[in-house]
């Protein structure tokens, strides 16, 4: 896992600690639709990348994802496009 | 000399509504307080008219004043009246006794409205067009709301509070910023068969941002803020507009718990309940950001001096 992944798979747990403290990195790779995540958490989960990232990324697209790992494949091609 | 605010009032004349309210629409309390941070919210009853509720908020202002005829404009604010014709400036004014050579308007800008009514206040007061003005926000968004949809009726709530403005010799000049963008207007709005269609994911990305960049621009231009209070459009923006603005290192207001979203009344009420509870000294700097429906956002920097003791 390269830095910007493990930025991105640390936010991504923190984020879903916010819920469930006793969830795992493992947990990463289950669907969005599993986790105990509403449409707003979604949106702060985008912010918060954003931010960790100094990307701007396009809510339309993040809002569909059905895992969590999509949101990491984006946000590193955002961040690689520097 | 600038303009500031010299008091403030509020009415809440409505009855509390709790979250096991809308049980019947499939909404349990820890959903509504996890989704939106609400517990309660004051609902008007349906028949009372909202120029009375306005007045209710204004007459403590007015009855403090020594010389209540240096009114020279009243701006009432509201997204929720459905009279258009008249409009309810012109009632609140003879309410609450203003004489008849007062400007007394109409405005609406939706959630931002506070906004643009201070800033329209301010302006009449820095211009010498008033020697003192009145901006009231009165709100019955639960008129508004379908009370059966699931993701506006819990929200939306209820209010009124007014603020007057006058000129000080101790005031500093006020600051704001403010902007639309029309082609948004799908994102908030009230539909056809009645309620409000609301793009929750986008709206909550949207005024997260707004309302963040809006309280930045009033600490990089003019002296700084001793106090931010957000339009309490929902507990989670709140709290994620407070988290991006805790650098800014001043209290972020956060009331929704007990006062719902009331739209444009949102930011006066907080704002004096947060001075009522005695958070705040009597003397500060205001910053107040707003986003809305339109889209229409903004914020504003004001100083404040209020009487030792303000009431509601």
């Amino acid at each position: 896992m390269s830095d910007l992944e493990s930025r991105i798979a640390d936010t991504m747990l923190a984020k879903l600690r916010e819920r469930d403290p006793s969830l795992g990195p493992d947990d990463l790779a289950r669907p969005v639709a599993d986790l105990d995540l509403d449409s707003l958490d979604l949106v702060e989960l985008h912010q918060q990348l954003e931010r960790e990232l100094q990307v701007k990324g396009d809510l339309k697209e993040t809002a569909g994802f059905a895992f969590l790992e999509d949101f990491s494949t984006y946000f590193v091609k955002l961040a690689s496009r520097g | 000399m600038s303009a500031g605010i010299v008091d403030i009032a509020t009415a809440k004349p409505g009855r509390t509504i709790g979250n096991d309210h809308f049980a019947p629409i499939g909404l349990t309390d820890e959903w509504i307080r996890r989704r939106s941070g609400i517990a309660t919210r004051s609902w008007l009853p349906d028949e009372t008219p909202l120029a009375e509720v306005a007045a209710e908020a204004c007459a403590p202002v007015v009855t403090r004043m020594a010389d209540p005829s240096s009114i020279g404009a009243l701006v009432v604010v509201s997204t929720s009246v459905r009279q258009r014709v008249p409009g309810i400036a012109q009632k609140v004014a003879q309410l609450v006794g203003l004489g008849p050579s007062v400007l007394a308007f109409d405005m609406n800008a939706a959630c931002c409205g506070f906004v643009y009514g201070l800033v329209t206040g301010l302006s009449l007061c820095d211009a010498g067009q008033a020697r003192s003005v009145l901006v009231c926000s009165v709100e019955a968004m639960s008129r508004l709301v379908d009370r059966t949809d699931r993701q506006t009726a819990c929200i939306f709530a209820d209010g009124s509070a007014a603020v007057l403005l006058q000129d000080r010799a101790e005031f500093e000049g006020s600051r704001h910023t403010a902007g639309c963008d029309g082609s948004q207007e799908g994102l908030m709005r009230e539909t056809d068969a009645g309620g409000i269609h609301l793009d929750g994911m986008q709206v909550y990305d949207r005024a997260v941002r707004r309302m963040s960049e809006s309280a930045q621009y009033l600490f990089d231009h003019g002296p700084a803020p001793t106090v931010l209070v957000g339009h309490q459009a929902n507990g989670r923006i709140l709290e994620q507009v407070g988290s991006f603005n805790a650098h800014l290192g001043v209290p972020f207001v956060n009331r929704i718990e007990n006062s719902g979203n009331t739209s444009s009344a949102s930011i006066p009420l907080a704002f004096a309940g947060e001075l009522d509870a005695g958070s705040l000294p009597a003397a500060g700097r205001l910053g107040a950001v707003a986003y809305g429906a339109g889209e229409a956002w903004g914020g504003v920097a004001v100083d404040y001096r209020l009487p030792a003791a303000p009431t509601p």
